[in-house]
C-alpha cells in the first residue's frame, strides 16, 4: 500500500479552521488564503465582468473584508494589504484627467485583470487535480521492504548533479575547517579512485558518501573522490540517493550491473 | 496470444516497486516484437479490468503498475485501520498546479501568480517529493528552479505531463461557470 500518501498534508494553514463558540457549536468559516482568492470571490458574488471591474466598488468590499479580519488568513495580512494598495493605485490612475481616452491595452486595470485571469485558470486546474487526487487516494499500491536500507524511492530520489553540488559545498566547508599539519604529497588519479569506490561498493553493498569523503586523507583526495562520484553517476555505474537536501548521499551500484544484490527475498 | 509472455509481464510488474516502463521490460526480456509486447500488455490489462478482479493494471508515470480498484477502498482501510487519507492543503495544491503548468519556474514567479509568498509550500512539496529543484535560473540572485517530479505524476495517476488537464479544457470550464453566473 501507499504509505506516503498518508503523510501528504500541509500543516501550514488549516483549511477553514474550526472555531468554537460558547454553546459548543462547531462553526466552519471559509478563510481566504490569499488576496486573489478574495477578489475572485467578490467578483463572482457581485456578478461582475472580469474585464470591466468597477474598481471603487470592489475596493470598498475588499477593504471591508480586510477590516473584519475573521475571514482572511491573518498570516497573509501584508499580502492582502499589498493588493488593496494596488486597487487604490488603479483607482487613482483612472481618476487622473487625461487629454485623450486611453487605448484599452493601457487600461490601468489591465495589470490586475491579467493576474486574475491567470489565477482563475490556476483555480480550475486545482479543482481538476483535486478530483484526480481523490480518485488516486482510493487506489492502493503494494509496498514492501526492499533488501537494502529503504531504497523504495530509488528511482524517484536519484540525486541530480545540482543536489550533488550542494552537498559538495557542504563537504568542502567541513574539510576547510580541518587543520592540516602534515603535508603529504600523494598523487591520486580519478581512475584509481573510481576503481576504489567501485570495489568498496562491491564489497559493502552501499556507501555513505559523507563519511567516505570525511575519511579522505587530503583535501585533494577528497576532491578527486567527489569527481569520481560525479563520473560514476554520469556513466550509470552507480545510483546516488539523497533522502533530503543537505543530508548524506548513499551510493549503490546500479541494478543492471552483475554484482547487484537483487531481490533476494519476498 | 502469447500466454507465456503475458505471465512473465504479470510477474515483472508484480515485483516492481515503481511503475515498470516498457524500456525496462525490453531490457529484461530482450528481443520481443513490439506488437506482441503491446498486445500482451493490453490483454493483461483487460483481464484485470474484469469485474471479478479487485486489482487493476494502470499506466502511471510512464510505466505499468498494479493498484487496487477504487471501489474497494473501504476494505483496504478497514484492514489497515486507516480512517481517511490526507489530501494536500489547498495552498499546497495551488502551488503545485502552478508549477505543473509553468515549469521550470522560480519561487518568485510562483508567488507572483498566487499573490502570496510560497516559500513554505515549496518546502512541504519538496519534502513530499512531489517537486524537485533542477537548477538555478540565470537571473539576478540566481533563484532555484522547480519542476514536478515522477512522484507527482504517480500521485495524480498521470502517465506523463501531457495528461494534465489541457488549457482548452480549463477555458471551457471557465466559460461554463461564466454562463451559469449570468
Amino acid at each position: 500500500m501507499e504509505q506516503e500518501t498518508q503523510e501528504i498534508k500541509d500543516t501550514q494553514i488549516p483549511e477553514g479552521a474550526p472555531s468554537f463558540s460558547d454553546d459548543g457549536y462547531q462553526v466552519k468559516l471559509e478563510i481566504f488564503e490569499g488576496p486573489l482568492d478574495l477578489l475572485l470571490f467578490l467578483i463572482r458574488k457581485k456578478k461582475i465582468e472580469i474585464h470591466d471591474i468597477p474598481i471603487a466598488l470592489i475596493t470598498r468590499d475588499y477593504l471591508e473584508y480586510l477590516e473584519r479580519k475573521d475571514q482572511i488568513n491573518l498570516d497573509r495580512e501584508a499580502e492582502f494589504l499589498l493588493i488593496a494598495a494596488l486597487l487604490i493605485y488603479i483607482k487613482s490612475q483612472m481618476l487622473l484627467p487625461r487629454e485623450q481616452e486611453l487605448p484599452s491595452e493601457e487600461d490601468p486595470r489591465k495589470i490586475l485583470v491579467d493576474r486574475l485571469l491567470e489565477f482563475q485558470k490556476v483555480k480550475v486546474a486545482c479543482t481538476l487535480l483535486r478530483e484526480k487526487e481523490e480518485e488516486q487516494l482510493q487506489c492502493w499500491k503494494r509496498t514492501f521492504l526492499p533488501p537494502v536500507a529503504r531504497p523504495e524511492e530509488l528511482e524517484l530520489l536519484e540525486v541530480d548533479l545540482f543536489n550533488l553540488a550542494e552537498t559538495f559545498f557542504l563537504l568542502m566547508k567541513r574539510k576547510e575547517r580541518e587543520d592540516f599539519r602534515l603535508i603529504k604529497s600523494k598523487d591520486v588519479s580519478v581512475e584509481d579512485k573510481m576503481k576504489e569506490i567501485v570495489e568498496y561498493l562491491e564489497k559493502q553493498g552501499s556507501m555513505d558518501f559523507l563519511e567516505y569523503f570525511a575519511q579522505q586523507e587530503s583535501l585533494e583526495e577528497a576532491l578527486v573522490s567527489f569527481f569520481c562520484l560525479l563520473e560514476l553517476v554520469k556513466n550509470h555505474t552507480v545510483v546516488a540517493i539523497q533522502e533530503q537536501l543537505f543530508q548524506t548521499i548513499r551510493v549503490w551500484l546500479r541494478k543492471t550491473r552483475a554484482h547487484h544484490h537483487g531481490y533476494s527475498h519476498e | 496470444m502469447n500466454d507465456q509472455l503475458k505471465a512473465i509481464l504479470e510477474v515483472l510488474i508484480f515485483i516492481s516497486q515503481e511503475p515498470l516502463t516498457v524500456d525496462k521490460i525490453r531490457e529484461v526480456l530482450g528481443e520481443v516484437p513490439d506488437e506482441e509486447l503491446q498486445a500482451a500488455l493490453q490483454a493483461l490489462q483487460s483481464d484485470y479490468a474484469a469485474d471479478n478482479r479487485g486489482i487493476q493494471l494502470v499506466q502511471t508515470a510512464g510505466g505499468y503498475l498494479f493498484t487496487t480498484k477504487p471501489e474497494h477502498d473501504q476494505w483496504v482501510r478497514r484492514l489497515l485501520q486507516i480512517e481517511k487519507k490526507t489530501k494536500l492543503s489547498s495552498a499546497a495544491l495551488e502551488t503545485l498546479s502552478i508549477i505543473a503548468y509553468h515549469q521550470p519556474i522560480t519561487q518568485a514567479e510562483i508567488s507572483a501568480i498566487r499573490g502570496v509568498d510560497s516559500t513554505y509550500c515549496l518546502k512541504t512539496l519538496l519534502q513530499k517529493k512531489l517537486i524537485k529543484i533542477t537548477g538555478r535560473k540565470k537571473a539576478p540572485g540566481n533563484p532555484l528552479i522547480y519542476r514536478t517530479s515522477e512522484r507527482f505524476l504517480q500521485y495524480f495517476g498521470l502517465n506523463s505531463l501531457e495528461d494534465l488537464p489541457k488549457e482548452e479544457e480549463i477555458a471551457k470550464i471557465l466559460e461554463e461557470e461564466k454562463q451559469s453566473v449570468s
